[in-house]
């Protein structure tokens, strides 16, 4: 007779996960990022607290690279018979590789600080702008859904790194920004930094608002219609009623966004901020060792948008409520 | 112009969708605690009447007082108007991301501004009336039909509305759940609530109403005491539905 044949009263519809759980189900998944991140913390920590304003070339490497080097030279000294040869000095690449990575991981440790602050700040104040035009798309008026569309389609029609030279070279935002107190000082982005954060921030909330726009449309008209049945206004309606479901509903979207980021962030390189792609090259150029040097930043990346993937799983698990979105759902 | 006793007139509403004229000029009213049932045909225009009431559809022309100040003008304050009148949804439109305690509580703490005390107390004492306190803290979905529209009943009561609006209360819910909702409704009745009910539930229409109006094509065949419509009715149209959904909304619930 009705689509509530299907509810039980009453039933415990709680999917909401813990750490824990993900923990003892992923163990090989927590014992790779565990102790990535951990050795990122103490690699920040140390460069900024323990010996700062030390140049990054000059750092010291936190493992030692000579067992590897040794061993590699060992490996290649020992005589054996062809195809045994062949191998082993297959192995003697492998060491030294690691002991060149080893060299590189100062330098790409601070790159992925930058990598990080970009793609957080920008995906939070993108966030900020997005929602305004999401709402402003869905429940405007003619006034305000225009506007907001053009932008959004002017945003998302152009090309991300056409947008950042705009905003550096053609604008020249660095003379506006480099006044700004504090910019550069100590371990805070410097001027070419914030000029690419406001350009991944503005091309963000582009994308977000579009990923919101559709959650809110997925949320049920009567849930507007019971706001404003009780006297709140629209914008109230909206905000309390509409908004937290819709973002919720929007995560999925939203965890998507996120991984894109920490990827175009390496666009930033070319307005020549010193993220994890620019030393990554910057190494490269230096040492002619370019498969090596992109093959350790390709970690890094993974490392990054994995635990980004985790992350906002987590949080998803943790805002679902019954019977409301994906994790929500029985 | 408006009666001085009436909690609620229509004087002589139209309201169309395009082309499509639903309310053919709708002259009626209901003095304080008077229950109305109103009935008739799907697409005779029943919900609109009662959206029309707390302005979620505009009417084209004529007015509606409520207590003797017409709610249908421009400057009518629209968000003080809803406070005054409490809906009740056919689909119960509970807010999903809010537990049934949080549904009662929005309306406190945002339009009336309630502190957080007051407004749980308030939420509490009103699921306590529907008999759902002990389910304050689940969300809509784990929720039957039945509590879920008294959630919504409960919701619609913390504002302590002047005139409660039920727009088919009871068409979504499965048989056996119907009895729980009707009876919420019956104590209210009882109580001296006002309310303008749009149900085919017979056996609450004949105990509880004081009015029926059915409806047909927008405009209001025939009013009178259920008595009067039940056994004499005026009009064949009237006699002839009633006998059709006594038939299948008999009095089983009530």
């Amino acid at each position: 007779m009705s689509a509530e044949t299907a509810d039980e009263p009453g039933g415990s519809a709680t999917t909401r996960g813990t750490v824990g759980v993900e923990l003892s189900r992923r163990p090989l998944f927590y014992a790779v990022l565990g102790p990535f991140w951990a050795w990122l913390v103490v690699r920040w920590v140390y460069d900024w607290v323990v010996v700062p304003g030390t140049n990054v070339t000059s750092r010291e490497t936190f493992f030692p690279t000579q067992p590897f080097v040794s061993a590699g030279e060992v490996l290649r000294e020992t005589a054996a018979p062809p195809p045994l040869a062949g191998l082993l000095d297959w192995f003697a690449g492998g060491l030294d590789f690691i002991a060149f990575g080893i060299e590189a991981l100062p330098q790409l440790a601070a790159g992925a600080w930058v990598t990080i602050v970009l793609t957080v700040v920008s995906i939070l104040a993108g966030l900020v702008l997005a929602v305004p035009l999401s709402v402003a798309r869905v429940y405007g008026n003619r006034v305000t859904r225009y506007p907001a569309l053009a932008a959004t389609e002017l945003i998302r029609g152009t090309p991300l790194l056409a947008q950042l030279f705009v905003l550096y070279f053609g604008l020249g935002l660095t003379q506006y920004v480099r006044v700004i107190p504090g910019v550069g000082v100590g371990v805070l982005p410097d001027t070419a930094v914030m000029v690419a954060l406001i350009g991944f921030t503005i091309n963000s909330a582009a994308y977000q608002s579009e990923y919101i726009r559709s959650a809110l449309l997925s949320v049920d008209s009567g849930q507007l219609t019971a706001g404003r049945a009780i006297g709140l206004s629209k914008v109230e309606a909206i905000r309390h009623v509409v908004l937290p479901q819709g973002l919720r509903f929007a995560i999925p979207g939203w965890s998507n966004e996120l991984v894109y980021l920490i990827k175009y962030s390496s666009l930033a390189s070319f307005i020549t901020v010193r993220e994890l792609f620019f030393r990554a090259e910057a190494i490269g150029n230096d040492t002619y060792l370019y498969v090596q040097i992109y093959t350790v930043a390709a970690l890094f990346y993974i490392a990054l948008v994995v635990s980004a993937s985790a992350f906002m799983s987590y949080v998803e698990d943790r805002v679902a409520i019954p019977g409301l979105g994906t994790k929500g759902r029985r | 112009m408006s009666d001085a006793n009436a909690l609620l007139e229509f004087e002589d509403v139209h309201q169309s969708y395009g082309e499509e004229k639903v309310l053919r000029g709708i002259d009626f009213e209901m003095e304080r605690g008077d229950v109305e049932v109103v009935i008739g045909p799907s697409g005779s225009g029943k919900s609109t009447m009662l959206r029309c009431v707390n302005r979620l559809t505009e009417i084209d022309s004529g007015t509606i007082y409520l207590d003797g100040d017409p709610v249908t003008t421009p400057e009518t304050d629209v968000n003080a108007l809803r406070r005054r009148v409490g809906m009740v949804f056919q689909d119960f439109n509970l807010f999903a991301h809010r537990t049934a305690l949080g549904n009662v509580t929005l309306g406190l703490r945002e339009v009336l501004g309630h502190s957080k005390e007051e407004a749980r107390a308030e939420a509490m004492s009103q699921l306590e009336r529907v008999g759902l306190a002990n389910q304050a803290d689940s969300y809509p979905a784990e929720l039957s039909g039945g509590q879920k529209q008294r959630v919504g009943i409960a919701r619609a009561l913390a504002m302590d509305p002047e005139l409660m609006l039920f727009d088919e209360p009871t068409s979504a819910l499965d048989p056996e759940l119907i009895g729980e909702v009707l009876r919420v409704m019956r104590d209210l009745a009882d109580d001296g609530m006002t309310m303008l009910c749009v149900t085919h539930e017979m056996g609450f229409a004949q105990e509880a109403a004081s009015t029926i109006s059915f409806l047909d094509e927008g405009s209001v065949v025939e009013r009178g005491p259920p008595e009067q419509l039940f056994e004499a009715p005026e009009h064949e149209r009237t006699g002839e539905f009633l006998e059709r959904l006594t038939s299948l909304h008999g009095g089983q619930h009530g």
